[in-house]
């Protein structure tokens, strides 16, 4: 068993898992529909073509920098006409950094890595406008999906990990999919079945939601705190 | 594989103004690096490029304006179907014409001498991109066993005026287009544009106004309307990938036999290196008269993946440094780039740079600087010569 690692980091991000019409929200972390979108377009399918072997692939997600909700008011107008369109609010995730993780078959995860590195179509973190800031693939490694989202070294910014130092370690929030035959405690529906245009379909998905424990490379100890007796500055008979 | 992917980054200060704001009227934000940051959506910016295009492109130079649209498209009907006689091409694309534009296709007055049927004309000139003329062509096809009855449906119709609805293709090649009830006409974009993003922490703050009414009677002092307007002002980060082999599929072979194959794509680069770099959102550009053009422009070839330097920013540039903020974006955007390049093995990356004013000296090292109508030349070139290769 493999799993490929991967690194979503940029200034915007965007994961909608039920966004339609003029409301576009974005959930707190990656859908694995944006993420296999990411995959299948690294290796050139196109819309229609299937996603089977890709939707299979077990995923997980860390929440290594959570980041903060920006709303984005939108306006059109045709431009011939100048007929105002609707109006339309867009969510981004700013300042956020995601661990994200598959497992799977080695060969296809080499395959995938490979393609992420010379992507037939251009990456973005879930809307086209949110470019990634750093180099999403991070390699396949042997071994299960928990122990690669427990394993791996804290990904977040510096000044995030300055700003937490009091922790030696930190406890990040992780969505994990069930394996098969166990209970779902959470469902969300991003399992892609098919992006093409004509009918995009999605099948619920069921997933855990866990803790995962890492080091803060910034973290130290508290400064001891100094001896003081304030009473012995009172004086004493 | 190789691949052709060019990418754009940009400096640009801006003096106080509100380019691009929200429902309440305040400048947009973002967070990034733990601070609040000013943004100009990438909507805004492509906007503004797209605006530009109508400045630089000649639409012309990228389709052909004829009366003869029916012998056109009739040509390409017959290069996707050989079987075609003439004759029936000229009919199919006359009749796919008139659905599509609504303009009456039909022969001229015949003349004296004339020997041979002349092909059906429209009553105006009209322009077609190569999008368009493959796009009424494939539709001729697929009605050629009944084209009248083919074209009634109102599906079909809608689909064939929506094809010829197309006026600039480059524009749709670059930013795409998506139809929800005509997904098969979906165009996808080559382009992305990220949102521009201050380099700088970056507050907004307002101004206070009064305006005084001119026939205001002299016992009603005081002001006849007061209001608050919000603004910022930012030295921003843009930047804008393109992906050179799908913008080359998007907008299709040129259609003069004097141009080379590679003549759209590199008219295409050309614009939207040029427009990106020179246009501005018209955001209450009224009240601030934001005119600024960038202080650094770099551009770069590359043949695997695009990549953003916003990195370079995540920590924010202080204020209060000698030469300004330009200054230490440029010396923290170079450490960056050298970092990168070095770390992905994308050093040997082709590299143009544009460049303003002392506090961009240290780009130096990673190009000799050029004027902006040399850097669109040099680009276009570059870009022909790979995509030539590539053919």
């Amino acid at each position: 068993m493999s799993v490929l690692l991967l690194q979503l980091a940029g200034p915007l991000q965007s994961w909608g898992a039920s966004s339609r019409f003029a409301r576009r929200s974005t959930e707190n972390a990656p859908t694995k529909s944006g993420l296999i979108g990411l995959l299948a377009a690294a290796q050139g399918r196109s819309r229609g073509d299937g996603l089977g072997d890709l939707a299979g692939l077990r995923f997980g997600v860390r929440a290594d920098q959570p980041g903060v909700r920006v709303r984005d008011f939108q306006t059109a107008h045709h431009a011939d006409t100048g007929e105002a369109m609707p109006v339309s609010e867009r969510f981004y995730l700013a300042d956020a950094v995601f661990l994200a993780a598959f497992e799977g078959d080695g060969a296809l995860l080499e395959e995938l890595h490979e393609a992420l590195n010379d992507p037939v179509y251009l990456p973005y973190l879930g809307r086209r406008s949110c470019p990634p800031a750093r180099s999403i693939p991070l390699g396949v490694r042997e071994g299960g999906l928990e122990d690669a989202l427990n394993g791996h070294r804290w990904l977040a910014a510096e000044w995030y990990q300055e700003k937490r130092k009091r922790e030696p370690e930190v406890e990040l929030g992780a969505w994990i999919d069930v394996r098969e035959g166990e209970t779902a405690h959470h469902e969300l529906r991003d399992l892609p079945l098919s992006f093409a245009p004509e009918h995009r379909r999605y099948a619920m998905r069921g997933l855990e939601y866990t803790r995962v424990t890492v080091a803060n490379p910034q973290g130290a100890p508290p400064p001891p705190v100094p001896a003081h007796d304030p009473i012995a500055a009172l004086g004493g008979e | 594989m190789s691949r052709t992917i060019l990418d754009v980054h940009v400096l640009q200060t801006v003096p106080p103004s509100n380019i691009n704001r929200d429902d309440t009227g305040s400048p947009k934000g973002a967070v990034y690096g733990g601070v609040r940051r000013a943004r100009v959506s990438s909507q805004a910016w492509k906007r503004a490029t797209r605006e530009a295009f109508k400045n630089v492109l000649d639409p012309a130079e990228l389709g052909t304006r004829t009366k003869r649209v029916a012998d056109l498209v009739a040509e390409r009907i017959r290069e996707l179907d050989a079987d075609i006689p003439y004759a029936e091409a000229l009919e199919l694309a006359a009749a796919t014409v008139a659905a599509a534009t609504g303009s009456k296709i039909e022969k001229p007055k015949r003349r004296k001498n004339d020997e041979e049927d002349q092909a059906p004309e429209s009553s105006y000139l009209m322009f077609l991109s190569a999008r368009q003329r493959d796009g009424l062509a494939e539709l001729a096809v697929q009605g050629r066993a009944d084209i009248k009855a083919f074209l009634k449906d109102p599906e079909n119709k809608k689909r064939a005026k929506q094809i010829a609805n197309t006026g600039h293709s480059i524009d749709i090649a670059l930013f795409g287009r998506m139809v929800a009830d005509s997904s098969d006409i979906n165009v996808d974009a080559s382009a992305q544009v990220a949102h521009a993003i201050s380099v700088h922490a970056a507050d907004i703050e307002s101004d206070y106004y009064t305006a005084v009414d001119d026939r205001r009677k002299d016992d009603e002092p005081g002001a006849g309307m007061i209001g608050t307007v919000e603004f910022n002002a930012a030295t921003l980060y843009r930047y804008a990938a393109v992906d050179v082999d799908l913008l080359s599929a998007n907008l299709g072979a040129g259609l003069r036999d004097d141009q080379p194959p590679s003549e759209p794509v590199r008219r295409a680069v050309e614009a939207f290196v040029r427009c990106f770099v020179e246009s501005m959102p018209t955001g209450k550009a009224n009240t601030f008269a934001n005119h600024s053009l960038p202080d650094a422009v770099i551009v770069k070839l590359r043949d695997s993946r695009p990549i953003s330097f916003a990195g370079a920013f995540e920590a924010p540039v202080p204020q209060g440094r000698e030469n300004g903020q330009v200054a230490e974006a440029c010396r923290r955007l170079r450490a960056h780039i050298a970092s990168i390049e070095d770390a992905y093995g994308t050093a040997e990356a082709k590299t143009w740079l544009l460049r303003v004013g002392e506090a961009t000296e240290e780009l130096e090292q990673l190009a000799a600087p050029l004027p902006l109508d040399q850097m669109v030349k040099e680009v276009g070139e570059a870009v022909a010569a790979r995509v030539e290769t590539s053919a």
